[in-house]
């Protein structure tokens, strides 16, 4: 008795709340008693109705209700996850967004000359080779046999290649012999526009320096693309020699690049401009990088409100080779943003105002499981190697610049360096030209699985930009504005400033309504419960508890009393063994055990198919117990009773 | 003995097979019996339905008749709530059907297929190629400008004197410019002011020229405030009917790809020689679609400018046709493959010595059509036939539309579009009228009075490319001479206004993501009746079901009419005393079988005895069956 409080408990439960089988003794007892007390609606008429067509129309009735449910229902859960979206235009002090501004010109040429020089030598003679463009000097041909020796090996290695015809030879820049052009060459096109002159199509050759038969050819319709191609190619491997300082002092400092600048009718400086180097477009300037913790917003829209700034650009300190067009490149993006200059700034004209207009505009998506986003790319396996907030643009490229370092052992110039890894260059990897190229075209067609890791970002802002050009300066306040700048800019630079040297640039909201577009979600959870309550009352009338009902008359009940039934034919079989064995009667014991003591009757023992399985039956108690045949004696008393006369009847027979 | 011990246990079931097997029998010895029994009476009918019915109110209302007070309350209640559902059955379908879709905004970061680009060179023919054709108007305009505006055109003379024959044998052609001569009129005719005024303000006037139909009755003035439009409007309406005298007009113009694109880059790579096509419009010259063959489209696998289409054209127009071409440049326009490009809807103009970098956002708009929105799917239920030999776009079928009435009405078809089958363009050697005729009927056009605009419907797809561009020199002073140097040495041409005669396109996506606003409808069937199944389980408690209890009831009803109408007309016939119907002693026979009928359990009794066939008044043989259920 000391050890007993759990067992008292459970023995009290288990007197308080005895757990009883299903009281009718076989399942069309079952379904009948179902159908006759359920509130579902249709069941009740197959029993009660009188005829055999109409007894099947309705159980075809009940049935195709039951089947309409299930459909509608399914219909209803698949349609869960939709969204559906809004569109909120909202009035407010805006902030102003970050507007990065770069000079299309990277370094200025001026100060490059001793790390480009021998490039610059190179070029120059292809084109006097290829084309028979000279300058005008004859110091370019003079130096042609110090090249040989002086020149880098490098450039021998990756010439400007003359193809004749497809015909798998190439005029060598350099020595001028013609050289096979073996192994598995593969064009990047190959019929080419203008094929007016075989002779024209000039391009490079990249092989793999492990293998010199696997070799990838390029070739471009136009001269221009080619050596534009081919410089950029070579400049490449010598910025990613200057080390990053350097750099910085060989590019555009603030004040070579802004002249004037003004804000929401105030005047700013370069102290408002936060310095970025951009590998490709050298130094950069951000203006409201909310570097410092404050971000600027404007008071109203209109373009006198906005950033209004005049860019110095100097046209004549351009490379010649590596750019082609003169003016500034600006992209307006959101503090947290990288600003992708090189893929879409947008261009701003020297000797022009150019006036962008801005409208804003913020979506936000739902993330899983309506629709494939991410929040904040911590989901997204793919380092991300710029330091600001995740967009698809950014996993992409460190995704591919991931699968560079892996693959081809160094850092593509363009994007940022990983940890512990360094830019290409040809001295440490001289493979990595042709491994690059591979390796591009590999992500182009979509087999590094960057496109497939990579998802979209669920919120993100936009702004977008309309672009108006009018000339400026205009030709009669040309003269003292030019004098009044070129003063301002200091007495360092005694030439008066050059029209076509600069650019006006305004930037200004056009209005100060803010977009909105968010999803949500079209359904919730109870819309959702209450049209299935919808459905299932329209069909049957019916509800949970209904539901919840015929789960235990047709699965628990149902399955209880087929375990009943096949546990009673094993007793019986078992029963019929042992008296084979023992000679006894069989009748006498099924006797015996008729009425209540009939083990199909015995509740407690057979609540459900586990207890079934479980516990063996009273057989070896041969007392006679109480009376009444117990499944009349439950609160269900009116579906049974009523069958007790003839039930009765039968056993009194 | 397990049969008896069966038995014992489970007697019902038994019983009921016993049932069955009898049924079955007597189904072999007679067919089709017992398979819908009919009540014996009206009242028991009643009785049935009451007692068995699932709607919540009807049980109340017609079962509880020992309380009249409380039927009356049950009535209106009744009434009341089927009042209420049905007004909120109306306000459900007035929602269902008023159609209403949901927005859905997607982000598709697919590979993007890059648009069809047209180029077009902004001049129609060169000019030295149509000199011989143009002559005349050329002739004809210059002493219009001498004598309105006293200026004097320089027009090259060099060779007209050889051409002296055939101005002659197309004196035909100059009589038809005449007879709609360039002519300056007072705006307001109140106000007397000498004409040739030096100092009346040209605002005063207006300049025109005059369209009459076919027999002059009536005549419009066509007027222009400014001389340049009106010079303009009036040149191209006879260069129209020269061109269309002309009859191999296709043939003049030569397409000069090399001449006009010096190089072309797409996804850093160079573009293939199958990457364009090529047409002729009148107005824009010579225009190149790139990426239009559907066989092989370029994909954008990144934005940006170096994963674009980038082009160096040609912008000289030292051969242009001086009153036709007032614009230097090139003409772009993005759009989508199999669509035409309409130069003048969509077209960007490019200016020379300038590279234009223009970015594209795509965006997709998908309507859901059928009667959630006024779309079309293909336009094949648009009642316009598609003149272009594209896909239905709303501008294909408002052209389209336009030239089929200017068929229909002048008798012949407007120049810039295509050609209907069996018509041909219209020239005033042979359509004297057709430029009053155009011009009347282009206001009817605007003023949607043809119904143009009605009976296009827009698309359900629809792909629009928002365009931005940025603008930059180039080439820059310091590249200029090598880029101009290779420019014209490989192209064999001698670049001569340096600046002026390139200019550079790039054309690219800005992301790599395009939106798509998609509908969906917001009201469905589903949820349609998921609502209706609300409202009536919360007013009745009744399903669908239970509407089909009512109208077995109904039916049942019907046929015990009939039934009793038909045995009383027998029972007449027979002249037999009208005592108790044979119904009777099966209602006896069924009260004998089921003793318990008195007790209050009255239905469930009734249950029970649903497996007897009892009610079996149409069969002969009926008490017989009785008798034996009734013996077990």
């Amino acid at each position: 008795a000391a050890t007993a409080p759990g067992k008292k408990i459970t023995a009290r439960l288990k007197r308080t709340l005895p757990v009883r089988g299903p009281q009718a003794p076989t399942l069309s007892e079952l379904m009948r008693w179902y159908c006759l007390n359920t509130n579902t609606h249709g069941c009740r008429r197959i029993v009660v109705s009188r005829g055999r067509l109409r007894r099947l129309l309705w159980i075809l009735l009940t049935l195709s209700a039951v089947g309409l449910i299930l459909w509608q229902c399914a219909e209803l859960l698949m349609n869960y996850y939709s969204a559906s979206v809004s569109v909120t235009v909202q009035f407010q002090k805006l902030p102003f967004p970050a507007v990065t501004i770069c000079n299309i010109n990277p370094y200025k040429y001026s100060a490059m000359k001793e790390y480009l020089s021998e490039l610059d030598k190179e070029t120059k003679k292809a084109l006097e080779t290829f084309y028979g463009f000279s300058e005008g000097k004859s110091k370019v041909r003079r130096s042609v046999d110090e090249w040989n020796s002086t020149g880098s090996d490098f450039f021998q290695q990756i010439p400007l290649l003359k193809v004749e015809d497809f015909s798998r030879t190439a005029t060598d820049l350099h020595s001028g012999q013609k050289r096979k052009i073996e192994g598995s060459v593969f064009h990047k096109d190959s019929s080419i526009v203008n094929s007016g002159d075989s002779n024209d199509i000039i391009g490079f050759q990249l092989c793999d320096a492990n293998n010199s038969s696997e070799c990838a050819l390029y070739t471009f319709s136009s001269g221009v693309n080619a050596i534009q191609e081919w410089y950029k190619l070579h400049y490449m491997n010598i910025m990613a020699q200057i080390p990053l300082e350097t750099k910085e002092k060989l590019s555009y400092s603030a004040d070579d690049l802004l002249l004037t600048c003004f804000f929401d009718g105030l005047s700013c400086d370069k102290r408002h401009f936060t310095r970025f180097h951009h590998p490709l477009h050298g130094n950069c300037y951000t203006f409201n990088s909310g570097e410092n913790g404050t971000i600027l917003s404007t008071s109203t829209g209109g373009s006198e409100y906005g950033l209004q700034v005049v860019l110095y650009i100097d046209e004549a300190d351009y490379n010649p080779f590596l750019v082609t067009s003169t003016g500034a490149k600006i992209i307006v993006h959101d503090q947290n943003e990288y600003p992708f200059i090189e893929d879409i700034g947008t261009e701003i004209e020297t000797a022009a105002a150019t006036s962008i207009g801005m409208h804003f505009t913020r979506s936000r998506k739902l993330s899983k499981p309506y629709s494939d986003c991410t929040e904040t790319g911590a989901d997204i396996p793919v380092e991300n190697l710029y330091n600001k907030s995740y967009s698809l643009q950014i996993c992409l490229h460190s995704c591919f610049q991931k699968a560079m370092v892996d693959s081809c052992g160094c850092a593509q110039y363009a994007q940022p360096l990983p940890a512990g890894a360094e830019y290409c260059n040809y001295k440490k990897n001289p493979n990595w030209m042709y491994c690059y190229y591979r390796l591009h075209e590999k992500f182009v067609k979509e087999q590094l699985g960057c496109q497939q890791i990579c998802k979209d970002a669920c919120s993100f802002k936009e702004w977008a930009l309309t672009t108006s050009i009018a000339q400026w300066p205009s030709t009669v306040s040309e003269d003292w504005m030019l004098r009044v700048l070129s003063w301002d800019k200091g007495q360092k630079l005694n030439k008066k400033l050059n029209k076509t040297d600069l650019a006006n640039l305004m930037v200004f909201y056009k209005d100060l309504n803010e977009r909105f577009i968010s999803e949500n979600p079209a359904n919730t959870l109870v819309i959702l419960l209450s049209n299935f309550g919808g459905q299932l009352g329209l069909w049957m009338s019916c509800s949970v508890v209904c539901v919840i009902e015929i789960v235990e008359v047709f699965f628990i009940d149902s399955l209880s009393i087929v375990m009943r039934r096949q546990w009673q034919k094993a007793k019986k079989w078992w029963n019929g063994r042992k008296r084979g064995g023992s000679g006894k009667a069989p009748q006498a014991g099924d006797v015996e055990r008729q009425g209540h003591d009939n083990p199909v009757c015995i509740d407690e023992d057979l609540p459900t198919f586990t207890t079934a399985l479980r516990l063996p039956l009273p057989q070896d108690s041969p007392l006679p117990r109480t009376p009444p045949p117990n499944y009349s004696t439950l609160r269900l008393e009116t579906a049974f009773t009523e069958q007790l006369p003839d039930t009765l009847e039968l056993g009194q027979h | 003995q397990g049969g008896s011990v069966k038995a014992g246990k489970m007697p019902e079931g038994e019983k009921m097979r016993q049932c069955k097997q009898e049924e079955e029998q007597q189904q072999k010895e007679e067919e089709r019996e017992g398979l819908i029994e009919f009540y014996s009476s009206y009242q028991e009918l009643f009785q049935f339905f009451c007692s068995n019915t699932t709607i919540h109110g009807a049980i109340r209302l017609v079962c509880s008749k020992k309380n009249k007070m409380k039927t009356a309350f049950w009535s209106v209640l009744f009434f009341l709530t089927f009042g209420l559902m049905y007004w909120q059955f109306g306000i459900l379908y007035r929602e269902y059907f008023s159609y209403p879709v949901n927005l859905n905004l997607n982000l598709n970061s697919d590979r993007l297929t890059f648009p069809a680009v047209t180029l077009c060179t902004l001049n129609p023919y060169r000019y030295s190629a149509i000199r011989k054709q143009l002559d005349n108007l050329d002739q004809i305009t210059h002493q219009t400008l001498l004598d309105l505006y006293d200026y004097n055109m320089s027009l090259p003379r060099s060779d007209w004197s050889t051409l002296s024959t055939q101005r002659r044998s197309s004196r035909s052609l100059l009589h038809h410019v005449q007879r709609h001569p360039l002519r300056r009129q007072k705006r307001d005719n109140l106000v007397n002011l000498p004409e040739n005024s030096p100092s009346v303000d040209k605002n005063d006037w207006k300049i025109g020229f005059v369209l009459c139909s076919e027999n002059n009755d009536d005549c419009f003035h066509q007027a222009y405030s400014s001389g340049v439009d009106a010079v303009r409007e009036w040149y191209s309406f006879h260069y129209i009917n020269i061109l269309a005298q002309v009859p191999d007009a296709k043939a003049l113009d030569e397409s000069d790809f090399e001449n006009f694109i010096y190089a072309c880059r797409f996804n850093e790579a160079t573009c293939d020689k199958a990457n364009y096509t090529h047409f002729h419009h009148p107005l824009y010259g010579n225009c190149y679609t790139f990426n239009d063959n559907s066989s092989s489209l370029w994909t954008s696998s990144l934005p940006g400018i170096n994963n674009g289409l980038s082009l160096v054209v040609r912008t000289e127009q030292n051969d242009f046709i001086p009153l036709l071409s007032t614009v230097t440049g090139a003409r772009v326009m993005v759009h989508d493959q199999n669509e035409p490009a309409f130069m003048d809807d969509g077209g960007f103009n490019v200016r020379p010595g300038i590279e234009t970098s223009i970015s594209m956002r795509k965006e997709m708009t998908v309507r859901l059509g059928g009667s959630y929105s006024d779309c079309t799917e293909d336009g094949s239920d648009v009642p316009v036939q598609n003149l272009y030999s594209s896909r239905y776009t709303e501008q294909v079928c408002i052209r389209s539309c336009f030239q089929l009435n200017m068929v229909e009405r002048c008798g012949c078809a407007y120049y810039f579009y295509p050609l209907p089958d069996g018509a041909e363009y219209c020239d005033y050697t042979k359509h004297k009228a057709w430029g009053y005729c155009y011009y009347k009927l282009l206001a009817e056009f605007k003023a949607d009075v043809l119904g143009c605009f009605r009976k296009c419907r827009k698309p359900c797809k629809m792909t629009e490319y928002q365009l931005s561009a940025g603008y930059s020199r180039w080439p820059s002073a310091v590249s200029e001479d090598w880029v101009f140097y290779m420019l014209s040495q490989q192209n064999k041409y001698n670049i001569t206004s340096k600046r002026n005669g390139v200019a550079k396109v790039n054309i690219f996506f800005e992301e790599w993501n395009y939106k798509t606003n998609g509908e969906s409808p917001a009201f469905t069937v589903v949820t349609l009746l998921s609502q209706l199944g609300n409202q009536w389980s919360l007013w009745f408690g009744s399903s669908v079901l239970s509407v089909m209890e009512l109208a077995e009831l109904v039916l049942d009803f019907i046929a015990i009419t009939f039934i009793l109408a038909f045995r009383w007309f027998r029972s007449r016939q027979k002249l037999s005393p009208p005592g108790p119907p044979p119904n009777s002693q099966d209602n006896t026979a069924f009260q004998d079988e089921a003793p318990a009928l008195s007790a209050p359990h009255r239905f469930t009794v009734e249950a029970v005895v649903t497996t007897l066939p009892s009610y079996n008044s149409l069969e002969p043989r009926g008490p017989s069956r009785d008798g034996e259920v009734g013996h077990e």
